[in-house]
């Protein structure tokens, strides 16, 4: 897939779960790098300590080649139901969700074979 | 070896190839080998009951051969045992009892397997793809055997039509998935009769009269009817075996899902409880089958281990109730026999529409149940009986107009 698409897909599922919960402020915010890219994205609503472990285990899935590869052409893309926050979780190297007084933010880092985390400043897992 | 979720799937799957194979020599003894030989060389378009073909023992030799080939390959491509991956093995099993082999199945992956080379991919990433698109395996079978030609030149015909088959099937089966949007569970039932269509237009022009084929086994076993029951005792029992109480309630949670493609149930639930989900839609389906008063031949019984499979990837009893009282409501309505093949068939394979009433209601379900058997009573001559999953491809069909519908109604309906 083309990178362009491929950024585009990203970000209208992760819009499309934030939004559903009409926040009055969303803030995509992309770095690229030559291999790999980090999405962070801002709300301001407060969500619940049990939605943001739903998301973070969504988020966090383990890797489904078999299914990223096929089933993860709906990212973004078939949006009628409810977003699915697996079907990015399948595809990330790395995320991170975070809540604040002022709302979420979550981190997501996409990339290649040859994606150096290094340069992405990942937190390392303990 | 660590009892791991993994294991415990793959162990029941081998241990369902496995009685497979010894059943077929306890019910026919030896004649299960002849009755396998006889099962490869028919042209297997629907519906062609391998119990009529080759016998009980043969159909269930072939039926474990298809098996193993698809068990292999997952433990090849490094894939894991989880939903899909179940609800392909059981798949794949059933259908070895009416149309799928070993040899007719093999084309179709290699063709799969080029394309995804093609793009840089590996087979891996289009396990899924490869496995359930061998829907189109009696394409393979009638090129060989029903064309007309010399039989080397109809068997290399057949490889070569196949191979291209499964290598345009990836890029069909995204684009399917778009039609629906995942609310039909066997997208590549659409795929392949879309496919179908193609190669059965292509085939008529060519002069092959595609005469109708029904061999369908009638009664007089014993065995056969406790077949599905047994297997889906097992099914709950290894459930609860494996994840204790944890099963029941992670049961209880499956049917809280839409079911929309993909739902693994075994990530977003439990093994247990989707085990033992499998093995409840295995009683219910088999239920209905006694209640009707139909066969338990091998297209039902191939049908029952579908939705069994399906059962850890999207289907379940809440989702599924409304879309086969649609079916019933239909045929009742229209004076068609329940017990009948393609009515009975219906009613089992239309809970590929249950992520339709999993997410939009049970008023949309029926609607699409009754809609379905409507379809499916007309998509099968369309293709020619060489799409194996004709009820995906009517499903898929029927997916899409109620998306269509429901997706122009949300766009245009102003919120603001």
């Amino acid at each position: 897939m083309k990178r362009k698409d491929l950024i585009l897909n990203l970000i209208g599922e992760i819009s499309n779960y934030l939004l559903d919960e009409n926040p009055m402020r969303l803030v995509v915010s992309l770095h690229q790098e030559e291999d790999g890219l980090h999405l962070c994205i801002l709300d301001d609503n407060k969500h619940t300590e049990e939605e943001v472990e739903t998301m973070r285990k969504a988020l966090n899935s383990r890797k489904r080649p078999e299914l990223a590869e096929y089933y993860g052409a709906m990212t973004g893309h078939d949006m009628l139901g409810s977003a699915r926050l697996d079907l990015l979780g399948w595809q990330i190297k790395h995320s991170d969700v975070t809540q604040s007084d002022s709302g979420i933010k979550i981190d997501l880092w996409f990339g290649g074979e040859r994606f150096q985390s290094d340069k992405f400043t990942i937190p390392d897992k303990e | 070896m660590e009892f791991s979720k993994s294991n415990i799937i793959s162990f029941f799957l081998i241990f369902m190839i496995l009685l497979f194979a010894v059943t077929a020599f306890v019910v026919d003894g030896r004649d299960a080998l002849s009755g396998l030989g006889a099962v490869q060389h028919n042209p297997a378009r629907l519906i062609n009951d391998f119990f009529e073909i080759g016998g009980i023992g043969g159909a269930l030799l072939n039926a474990a051969a298809s098996g193993l080939v698809a068990l292999v390959l997952i433990y090849v491509c490094g894939v894991s045992f989880s939903g899909p991956t179940f609800a392909a093995v059981f798949t794949i099993m059933g259908f070895g009892l009416f149309g799928k082999t070993p040899l007719n199945i093999l084309p179709i992956i290699l063709g799969v397997y080029l394309s995804a080379r093609l793009v840089g991919k590996g087979l891996r990433d289009y396990l899924i793809i490869a496995l359930f698109g061998t829907a189109l395996g009696p394409l393979i079978s009638v090129i060989a055997l029903e064309s007309g030609l010399p039989l080397w030149l109809g068997i290399t015909a057949g490889v070569v039509s196949g191979t291209a088959a499964g290598f345009i099937l990836p890029s069909l089966a995204v684009a399917m998935l778009h039609m629906h949007q995942g609310y039909s569970l066997y997208n590549m039932g659409l795929t392949c009769g879309f496919l179908g269509l193609f190669a059965a237009s292509l085939l008529k022009a060519a002069g092959l009269p595609f005469d109708k084929a029904l061999a369908w086994h009638e009664g007089g076993s014993t065995f056969l009817p406790l077949l599905i029951p047994l297997v889906s005792l097992l099914l709950i029992g290894t459930g609860i075996i494996h994840s204790g109480k944890k099963a029941i309630s992670d049961f209880v949670n499956i049917q809280k899902h839409p079911g929309r493609l993909p739902s693994d149930f075994v990530d977003m639930e439990g093994t247990g409880g989707a085990l033992v989900n499998a093995g409840v839609i295995g009683l219910a389906g088999s239920a209905i089958v006694y209640f009707t008063g139909s066969d338990f031949s091998g297209p039902v019984i191939g049908g029952l281990m579908t939705i069994m499979g399906f059962a850890t990837f999207g289907t379940n009893l809440r989702n599924s109730w409304s879309v086969v009282l649609g079916v019933i409501v239909c045929a009742l309505l229209f004076s068609m026999k329940l017990s009948d093949p393609g009515v009975i068939l219906a009613i089992i394979f239309c809970t590929t529409l249950g992520p339709l009433a999993g997410q939009f209601g049970y008023l949309t379900g029926f609607l699409a149940g009754f809609l379905h058997l409507v379809m499916v009573s007309q998509t099968g001559s369309w293709q020619g009986g060489m799409n194996l999953y004709n009820n995906g491809f009517a499903g898929g069909l029927t997916a899409s107009i109620f998306i269509a519908v429901i997706q122009w109604y949300r766009n245009n309906k102003s919120d603001m």
